[in-house]
């Protein structure tokens, strides 16, 4: 059974009186363990992709089937506790609080799992100590640098244990030495048995994935047929 | 999310805003404090009258008063002999419900000797039940007795103040044994009541908190015939009944009321009581009492319908009204400035929400349910309300003292655990109210919006 599994999903919009098309009959399957990049300029629906996957939101019309749930048409609650038990998030801009220490921030998660106080300490601290970060648990996030922020940001995804981790643009706010060490914590992760989904509109990260999944105006276009560009051989077409 | 959880998260949260939090409190703070201090002091004023009320005999202490008879019975209204001795022996012969009674007859404006000093003052002529009745308590030697009903014999039992008035060089002078002339008649003083006053004033006495007002007394004493005397004018409530002289009645029949001269001619004796009182065994079977009695006077007093009964029922329902208005009043007054608490948090609590628009995406994202952010919010709001509760109770302390300052009332104001319970609670609801709709505002969030903003 794939881990994620998109049957003509459709995602519309209203802004206003104008109606604006995201995603256009999607079909997509991830299979567990897999380390992909979701591609596209802006404006392509990738994010809208991510945040369906993500089970932020609900597709207009389609089936999706995540782990084998359909949250195609879930409840606010449903949809949070999907997010709580089988979703890691990982943003661009970190988003840690910041009044709260990097044991906190990683905890957060595990508040909303209903774990004990205990145990959450426990288990925050064994993620802390997979992104390297065991002393800087004390700290707050403003006393970190951007790739140590954005490894807590990982072990908060991480720490309920995901069926899948988004990493959206992980690497977008950190200069190419720092985001190069935190893709190769992502391939470790993957290694290790995560299924991981980037989202990119950097081809050069995008190239370091096994599978590249890239999409336009909606529509996925064919993955192999992008291969020359995807490889840095070719330019880059330009959005129509 | 557990409770215990939102709270931390609460306390923490206005930690880190202190003097914001404080700010926003300060409307919950006063609030309660005005609210307290308004119940404190209604609290004090009530007592103050309850005490005065009980000093006096209570409700269960009814009056027999004359009235005019009506219409159909004036024809024959003078066949009643009025209010006699014969009607209290007849109470407290014939009526169980009755505890005790007393026949009063009145000696206005005697005048009382003791060597030099002379006072005038009103002697009561009575049984010994009167002390009971009224609610006196004999401190010295004792009350009068049957025995001494029954010979007339000139004794009396006098009040404090009267004592003081006699002997002013003396304080807490011990008078048994001594004679003092009423309108000149020798009478031995064999009992001396307690000085009553209010709680309040015993408690400064006892502590000494009122010989420094009490001695420096203003210079006023124009004779030495008559004396100071006169407690501390607080005391005003229970002057009267400091000054009480009891004698028995059949003494003051025969010494004092044998013979009304009127114009030169004797009219005869003065029988008729100036008052009868009696009070009832049991307050629940108060009209049933008031019925036995009735039918007793109708018996004594050939029908005639010339008496009636004064029953402070009113007078206590009137007081109690009295306080239960003054503090509805006051405390919907004081619940107004704790309302406007109660608005101030709700505004910070907004202005807080869109400053933390980033964060409540991120825990939507992390799997909060729109209930848990709900209940942080609530909670937090809570939190502000619990804590400017409990300042507020503190500070309530300061502010009846400056009301006592501005406006030195008679009664101390009493702060009852019921009143701080109200006033606390009322803060936490208020503080739980005005957190609802900004909790349901951020609570409504779109988590891909909250998560993109800013």
């Amino acid at each position: 059974m794939p881990l994620i599994e998109l049957t003509d999903v459709v995602k519309r919009y209203k802004i206003g009186e104008q109606e604006i098309l995201a995603l256009d009959g999607i079909n997509l399957i991830i299979e567990q363990g897999e380390y992909a990049a979701i591609i596209g300029p802006s404006g392509s629906g990738k994010s809208t992709l991510m945040h369906l996957l993500g089970c932020l939101d609900t597709p207009t019309s389609g089936r999706m089937l995540i782990d084998g749930i359909d949250v195609s048409r879930a409840s606010g609650n449903k949809l949070s506790e999907m997010r709580n038990q089988k979703i890691g998030f990982v943003f661009q801009s970190f988003n840690l609080l910041p009044k709260m220490t990097v044991l906190q921030n990683v905890e957060l998660p595990m508040i909303y799992a209903g774990v004990s106080a205990r145990e959450r300490r426990e288990r925050a601290l064994v993620a802390i100590e997979r992104v390297d970060l065991q002393n800087r648990a004390r700290n707050t996030p403003l006393q970190l640098s951007g790739g140590q922020m954005q490894r807590v940001a990982i072990a908060r995804a991480l720490v309920n244990n995901p069926r899948i981790v988004f990493a959206d643009e992980p690497t977008g706010n950190l200069d190419s030495k720092t985001g190069a060490n935190i893709l190769q914590l992502f391939r470790e992760l993957s290694t290790g048995g995560c299924t991981i989904v980037l989202v990119t509109h950097d081809a050069k990260i995008a190239a370091q994935t096994p599978r590249r999944i890239e999409i336009r105006d909606g529509k996925i276009v064919d993955a192999a047929a992008m291969d020359p560009v995807l490889s840095g051989a070719a330019p880059l077409p330009l959005p129509a | 999310m557990n409770l215990w959880l939102g709270l931390l998260v609460g306390f923490k949260e206005i930690w880190a805003h202190k003097f914001r939090s404080i700010l926003t409190m300060l409307g919950v703070i006063l609030g309660v404090a005005s609210l307290l201090s308004m119940f404190s002091l209604t609290a004090g004023i009530a007592k103050g009258m309850r005490e005065y009320m009980q000093q006096v005999g209570g409700i269960e202490r009814v009056g027999v008063i004359p009235q005019e008879p009506p219409e159909e019975q004036q024809l024959f209204a003078d066949t009643s002999p009025g209010r006699t001795v014969k009607d209290a022996e007849s109470i407290e012969r014939s009526a169980p419900l009755v505890a005790s009674v007393t026949p009063v007859s009145i000696l206005a404006g005697c005048a009382i000797h003791r060597g030099p000093m002379t006072i005038r003052g009103e002697v009561d002529g009575c049984w010994p039940s009167f002390v009971e009745i009224n609610k006196h308590n004999v401190a010295l030697g004792r009350n009068l007795c049957d025995l001494d009903l029954e010979d007339a014999k000139r004794v009396c039992v006098i009040g404090k103040v009267i004592v003081d008035r006699l002997w002013p060089e003396t304080p807490n002078y011990n008078p048994l044994g001594e004679t003092i002339l009423l309108n000149n008649r020798p009478f031995t003083i064999v009992g001396v009541f307690e000085y009553y006053e209010r709680d309040q004033d015993k408690r400064r006495r006892e502590l000494g908190l009122d010989k420094a007002k009490a001695t420096p007394a203003p210079p006023r004493k124009k004779s030495s015939r008559t004396s100071r005397a006169a407690p501390p004018t607080a005391n005003i409530p229970f002057l009267a009944k400091n000054s009480t002289i009891i004698v028995p009645i059949s003494t003051m029949f025969f010494e004092f009321k044998s013979a009304s001269v009127v114009g030169g001619v004797d009219q005869g004796p003065t029988l008729k009581l100036d008052a009868l009182t009696f009070q009832v065994a049991d307050i629940n079977r108060f009209q049933e009492a008031i019925q036995q009695v009735r039918r007793i006077l109708h018996e004594t007093h050939r029908t005639v319908e010339d008496f009636t009964f004064d029953t402070r029922e009113e007078m206590f329902d009137a007081i109690e009204q009295n306080i239960h208005e003054t503090r509805m009043s006051g405390g919907l007054i004081a619940g107004i400035s704790l309302l406007v608490g109660g608005i101030g948090i709700m505004n910070i609590m907004l202005a807080s929400i869109t400053e933390r628009i980033r964060e409540i995406g991120v825990r939507r994202a992390v799997g909060a349910k729109a209930r848990d952010i709900f209940v942080q919010i609530v909670v937090e709001s809570a939190v502000i309300g619990f804590i400017g509760g409990l300042l507020g109770l503190i500070a309530s302390a300061g502010m009846m003292q400056l009301l006592i300052a501005i406006s030195p009332g008679k009664n101390a104001p009493v702060v009852e655990l019921e009143n701080v319970l109200i006033s606390f609670g009322f803060a936490v609801v208020i503080g739980v109210l005005s957190g609802l709709y900004p909790a349901w505002k951020a609570s409504r969030l779109d988590p891909i919006e909250a998560l993109r903003y800013g």
